[in-house]
């Protein structure tokens, strides 16, 4: 004996405006109330501005077009200080510490051939090369770091942002028809995504590029084999859930195909998870990346630029020269790097609070 | 208008009566919840009572404020988002929002006029406070049983936190009792034992023994004793070493002492709430005088005769509180000398893990279960909520609520979530249950007019956050007079007047409000069939138009709202 | 006694994984026969004698490098099942030419210590800290814990390995400001100038746990060396791991507070530390067990970076070493034998959650 009222009172408030356009507007409201996320959100654009540039026009950072170390390690480090007495800073001192090139460091690690000679690194770099890029000083091979590291972040960046896409497209897609259709194949697909679950993905990562050999492009795809199952599992989820409202057995009932109902209505649905995900991998891959370098799986060629190679000789260096430690060499490239994956993590955590409505105030 | 007469001061007597003569009284409420999307004016201005022995009905569309109202009354508003921005709550005469300035409960965002230090002390005391109050004098039900119970916790121990907390000083005494066992008592429950034939009734005077000396924990060797010895004299000694070698004996000087603390810190709590409600009234009385001399011409005949009564007040309550104060002095230094231990750790676990406190607790928890009709009680105190069924789950929330004998109880549509049948049963239950004669009162929610019909003594009706109608059952089923209760009445089915099948069931036209942005005037003229100019400029009175029947429709009466609009 | 039938349940249902986890190592064996097929057979050979050809040709028909796939399969899970996972090569550091499951026993007792302080710490702080936290969204301290546990997922392990070892080992900045010895940069243990009977070729005897073994064997000064060692590589682990540990309680107590059944304890009139304590917390640990758990299976396979920047000798240090020094078997051990931790870890899991949660019903 309900009040017949009480039907038509379900339906909410209801407002005068477009939904759609003020639940967007609602939205980002909270993301830009969201200071913390905002910021990241800066610095991760401003990332990308120097990795764009870089690939477009590199000269508006400095950097010769087609740069690479082979350039630097001649112009830097052979013809300009070949038996010149360096003054080196101490950092905690401050006094002065002469050197004298030609200290050997003997075969560089990733075995080029050619013996090439180190040169301690430089706080401000040495007095008769003024210019910008020295403002963080040199690492190994007396290369100036400020520039280096910009000229690395955009093989950094393109290769993650390869991986991460291709990972998730793959695993959306999958994820997505295996929650959409159920049974077997659902259970196939997660048994699969079970065993690459269960192995640490640093292991995995290791395995398979043992198998594969070691490479640019072996990287990127035993990087992509093991991101795919975290989409799967996170769209299959979504897609069981999804599939329960009313609206896709509406759709099945008006005569939509299986594939349409999928792409048209499912897949839209899911999405937005996946984006709170890309975005924290985003700063999960370029760590890794810079892992796996840093382990010792020199992927990269050595002329070319890339933080987990800047990060490595400068933790190679670090005890080389002085009493007190270098510590610049592997800091600066390092919290170059970590500014990164906070950022990146910042963007991720104001996302999920956006598309979490639960979360809302 | 009798009131209008009336001077302001006498006006504060009045409503000294009036908070003595209800076990609630709602004057002015405010509720706003602050969403993203806007300011939800959830409750606009909204005072209602509810007598001793009654049930008070609130009836409306979802989404009118009914629950909002109720849990303002207890002031559980999830905060963020709302607020109980204005207005007083009296239960049992003592106002739960006096200790809170108006500062403090607008709460500005930027604390430029509010220390945030002093916002939050001033918070966590009003919980403290607030604590002491809920379950103790209001117990509350809610809607879904399966949402309200911890699924983690067993119904047992969810059932004993209310007594464990309230009558934690009843449950000691029945401890004690343990001081009169003596020998002499030992042997007369043995004649009395051996001298019964039946099995069951021998049982029962176990039982019986067991509950009356608080023998829990050695239960099972008394009725060992019971059972084996044949020798009532032998049985006698027996039941004193059994007594004696479970340290009971050694306890009881301990119980008697934690008995005396928790009287004493029952005192002090009352104490304290005294002292909370005259610095609240003092308060109330300064901002009437404020706001009086700001608006009405300086020297007026009121503002002096408020002014006086300040005066009087002021003395009066000084007195009271140099003496409140010292007699909490007093009874704190005692506590601290009758168990040091407890004073300085006050802290419920020590409440909950004593064995023989908990025995105690479950014993009274299951006769509540057993009151509320539960089948085997003591399976169901160790079961955990997904276990029972809706019915059940409700019926273990009702015990639960009872089991600290409140003055009021409130139930927020107990019955929606449960299946026809099992709601016929709940609600004869509830009607059972309540103990009338004694004063204990119930604020029953419902949208089901047919409920109402059943169990309620006086009604009010909600719409948009507003009361619209407030009439005692008959009165309002057989006069109806606001639009919107005359709309709510013609779509419920009616069986004793026949009506001819078109106009049968009526259903009113369009929905309920957006609070965020509510009509102007009142605010169901956007629905109202009798509509006028004035009703979209002006908002309506609650006025009463004939003894206990109250409106607010400008059809009955021109008085309109005066409304202090919130400056931000 | 139902508990065992839920057991047994979980274990029928862990086959499936466990065929697919077998399957999959085999791949990758049969994938390193067809690139790395002179490493696999290289260590039956003598490289001195004469008929190396005929030697290789024998190898392989040992190794059952000439069988169908389905064959091979067969006989790479009777050697899973016998033990004999192969060799690591000669000039592998520390097992070089040993048993792979030798080098496994003599790594994972290191790796287990290191786990088992790393849990024990984050867990000791977060249980706290995070209800601290939970209990208060929003508050300042919640965001003081909220950048921290972002950062801690951020920042890559090896520059905080790093950084920790700049400020605190031994030639660090910390130790020299302040003119302490500091902590060492790497290691295991401590070496001995004349070991004892119970420490041979850098392993400890019975259980192989350093700090364990020196106080079984009453050698309480090395175990406290031992202590030492793994001071800085638990310090990195734990703080990735109490970031996570705060964040996912966090979360969970936000959760629970927003329920019905903490308005309806408040509406009994319990105080609100016991509310937190009891309703709220109760609730929200334990799914946060459950990830103590699988966090410290996880830990037994995943530091591989921190023990390698530590010079650590534990399990993921065996795992890299068998990666770059080329020892195929090495590696296929390594990567099955952390799956078959988590899967197991994964079973441990569910049975506990079961113990705990009176919801779920086996
Ligand atoms: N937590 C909340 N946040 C925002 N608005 C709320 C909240 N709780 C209630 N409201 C608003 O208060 C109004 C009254 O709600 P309620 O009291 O639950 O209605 P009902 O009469 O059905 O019990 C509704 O308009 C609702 O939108
Ligand atoms: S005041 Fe006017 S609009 Fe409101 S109920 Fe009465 S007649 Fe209708
Ligand atoms: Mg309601």
């Amino acid at each position: 004996m309900d009040l017949t009222v009480e039907a038509t009172l379900e339906s909410e408030i209801v407002s005068k405006k477009h939904p759609r356009a003020e639940d967007f507007i609602s939205t980002l409201k909270v993301f830009v109330k969201n200071r913390i996320a905002l910021a990241g959100l800066i610095i991760v654009v401003i990332y990308a501005i120097i990795a764009i540039l870089d690939w477009v026009y590199p000269a508006y950072l400095g950097i010769k077009s087609g740069f690479d170390l082979s350039d630097a390690l001649v112009t830097f480090h052979m013809s300009t200080y070949l038996g010149k007495p360096i003054l080196y800073p101490s950092p905690i001192t401050g006094s002065l510490i002469p050197f004298t090139i030609g200290v050997s460091y003997g075969v560089p690690p990733y075995g080029s051939g050619a013996i090439i000679t180190l040169i301690p690194p430089t706080l401000h770099g040495p007095t008769n090369t003024p210019g910008w890029w020295w403002i963080f000083g040199s690492t190994a091979y007396n290369l100036p770091i400020f520039p280096v590291m910009l000229a690395s972040l955009k093989w950094d960046l393109t290769y993650t942002v390869v991986i991460v896409l291709i990972g998730a497209a793959i695993g959306t897609i999958v994820g997505t028809f295996a929650g959409f259709y159920g049974g077997a194949t659902d259970e196939a697909i997660m048994r699969v995504t079970d065993i690459f679950f269960s192995i640490p993905f640093l292991v995995l990562a290791m395995a398979i590029l043992y198998v594969m050999g070691v490479s640019i492009n072996n990287v990127l795809l035993a990087l992509i084999i093991i991101w795919w199952p975290i989409y799967a599992r996170l769209t299959r989820g979504q897609a069981l859930s999804v599939k329960s409202n009313k609206f896709v057995e509406a759709a099945t009932a008006s005569g939509s195909s299986r594939i349409r109902t999928m792409f048209v209505h499912i897949l839209p649905n899911v999405l937005a998870p996946v984006f709170v995900q890309i975005s924290l991998d985003l700063g999960t891959v370029i760590a890794l990346f810079a892992t796996l370098d840093f382990l010792g799986f020199h992927y990269t060629s050595i002329y070319l630029p890339e933080l987990g190679n800047m990060i490595t000789w400068g933790d190679q260096t670090r005890y080389l020269f002085a009493t007190p430690m270098n510590w610049w060499p592997f800091l600066i490239p390092a919290l170059f790097l970590v500014i990164f994956t906070i950022a990146v993590n910042l963007l991720g955590d104001g996302l999920r609070d956006v598309l979490d409505p639960k979360l809302r105030r | 208008m009798v009131e209008a007469e009336l001077s302001k001061s006498e006006q504060h007597d009045e409503l000294a009566k009036e908070i003595q003569e209800n076990n609630v009284v709602v004057k002015n409420l405010k509720t706003y919840f602050f969403t993203s999307k806007g300011i939800v004016r959830a409750i606009e201005n909204l005072s209602l009572s509810i007598r001793r022995g009654e049930v008070y009905g609130l009836v409306g569309e979802s989404g009118s404020g009914k629950s909002v109202t109720a849990t303002s009354i207890i002031d559980l508003i999830p905060d963020p988002p709302g607020r109980v921005l204005d207005g007083d709550v009296y239960i049992n005469g003592f106002n739960i929002y006096s200790d809170l300035d108006k500062l403090v409960r607008v709460k500005i965002k930027s604390p430029t006029n509010v220390k945030v230090k002093h916002y939050k002390t001033a918070l966590r005391r009003h919980n403290k406070i607030l604590s002491s109050i809920r379950g103790k004098w209001v117990s509350m039900i809610f809607q879904e049983p399966f949402l309200s119970m911890n699924p983690v916790l067993t119904i047992g121990f969810q059932l004993t936190e209310p007594i464990l907390l309230h009558n934690l000083t009843d449950l000691i005494s029945s401890l004690v009792r343990l001081e009169t066992f003596s020998k002499k008592n030992a042997l007369k429950v043995a004649e009395a034992i051996l001298g019964e034939p039946d099995y069951q009734k021998r049982s029962n005077i176990v039982d019986q023994f067991i509950l009356d000396y608080s023998l829990y924990s050695v239960k099972k060797y008394i009725k060992q004793t019971a059972e084996n010895i044949s020798d009532p004299e032998q049985m006698a000694t027996e039941f004193v070493n059994i007594a004696q070698t479970a340290k009971l004996g050694l306890k009881v000087e301990k119980y008697a002492r934690m008995r005396d603390y928790f009287r004493l810190s029952d005192r002090v709590d009352d104490l304290q709430l005294k002292l909370v409600s005259i610095e609240g009234e003092i308060k109330r009385i300064r901002r009437r005088i404020q706001e009086l001399s700001a608006s009405s011409p300086a020297g007026s005949d009121e503002l002096r005769k408020m002014r006086n009564y300040l005066d009087t007040r002021t003395s009066q309550s000084e007195k009271e509180t140099l003496q409140i104060k010292e007699e909490i002095k007093r009874a704190k230094e005692q506590m601290r000398r009758v168990y040091p231990a407890l004073y300085f750790k006050r802290i419920l676990s020590k409440r909950v893990r004593d064995k023989n406190i908990r025995m105690a607790a479950e014993k009274r928890a299951i006769e509540f279960l057993e009151l509320v009709n539960i089948p085997a009680p003591e399976a169901i105190m160790n079961s955990y909520p997904h276990e029972l069924s809706g019915g059940m789950l409700q019926r273990s929330m009702i015990a639960m609520a009872l089991s600290s004998s409140p003055k009021v109880l409130i139930a927020d549509e107990p019955t929606t979530a449960l299946d026809v049948t099992t709601q016929a049963q709940i609600l004869n239950l509830i009607n059972r249950v309540i103990d009338k004669r004694r004063g204990q009162s119930v604020l029953f929610i419902t949208h089901d007019l047919a409920v109402i019909a059943e169990m309620c003594d006086r009604v009010g009706v909600m719409y948009g956050g507003n009361l619209v109608e407030e009439a005692p059952l008959e009165k309002l089923f057989k006069n109806a007079k606001h639009p919107y209760t005359i709309g709510l009445m013609n779509s419920i089915p009616r069986h004793d007047v026949k009506v001819d099948k078109a106009a049968r069931l009526e259903s009113i036209p369009g929905s309920v409000p957006n609070l965020i942005d509510p009509p102007t005037g009142c605010r169901f003229h956007p629905r109202c069939k009798f509509r006028m100019d004035i009703c979209s400029e002006k908002k309506p009175a609650l006025v009463e138009i004939e003894p206990e029947h109250k409106v607010a429709c400008f059809l009955y009466s021109d008085e309109v709202e005066e409304s202090v609009e919130l400056e931000e | 006694m139902k508990i065992r039938y839920f057991i047994i349940r979980r274990l029928v249902l862990m086959v499936p994984t466990l065929i697919g986890l077998t399957l999959f190592t085999f791949v990758l064996l049969y994938s390193l026969e067809l690139t790395h097929e002179t490493q696999l057979v290289s260590q039956y050979i003598n490289p001195h004698s004469k008929d190396i050809a005929a030697q290789l040709r024998k190898a392989k028909i040992a190794l059952g490098l000439n069988l169908s796939f389905p064959q091979q399969y067969i006989l790479f899970l009777e050697r899973l099942v016998n033990g004999t996972w192969g060799f690591f090569p000669t000039q592998f550091p520390m097992f070089g030419g040993l048993p792979v499951l030798e080098g496994i026993e003599k790594s994972l007792p290191n790796t287990v210590q290191l786990a088992f302080f790393a849990t024990l710490l984050s867990v000791i702080l977060s249980i706290p800290i995070g209800t601290y936290i939970g209990a208060r969204p929003n508050s300042v301290s919640d965001n003081v814990g909220r950048v921290f546990s972002l950062v801690g997922y951020a920042f890559p392990v090896f520059v905080l390995g790093i950084l920790l070892q700049l400020l605190f080992s031994r030639a660090g900045v910390v130790p020299r400001l302040i003119g302490v010895t500091g902590l060492p940069i790497g290691g295991t243990m401590p070496t001995f100038t004349s070991p004892p009977s119970w420490f041979r070729a850098g392993t400890t005897y019975p259980t192989h746990i350093p700090i364990l073994d020196g106080m079984l064997n009453g050698d309480f000064s090395f175990s406290w060396g031992a202590f030492i060692y793994v001071i800085l590589p638990v310090l990195t682990i734990t703080y990735g791991l109490l970031a996570g540990l705060l964040r996912f309680i966090r979360s969970g107590m936000v959760d629970s507070l927003s329920q019905e059944y903490v308005k309806t304890a408040r509406s009994k009139g319990v105080p609100e530390s016991w509310v937190i304590r009891t309703h709220v917390r109760r609730n929200a640990m334990i799914p946060a067990i459950t990830v103590m758990v699988l966090a410290f299976a996880t830990l037994l396979g995943g530091v591989v970076v921190v023990e390698d920047i530590f010079s650590y000798h534990g399990m993921g240090l065996l795992a890299l070493n068998s990666v770059l020094d080329f020892a195929p078997y090495g590696v296929l051990s390594t990567t099955f034998f952390f799956g078959i931790i988590i899967v197991i870890a994964n079973l441990v899991v569910d049975v506990i959650y079961a113990l705990l949660d009176p919801r779920i019903r086996y």
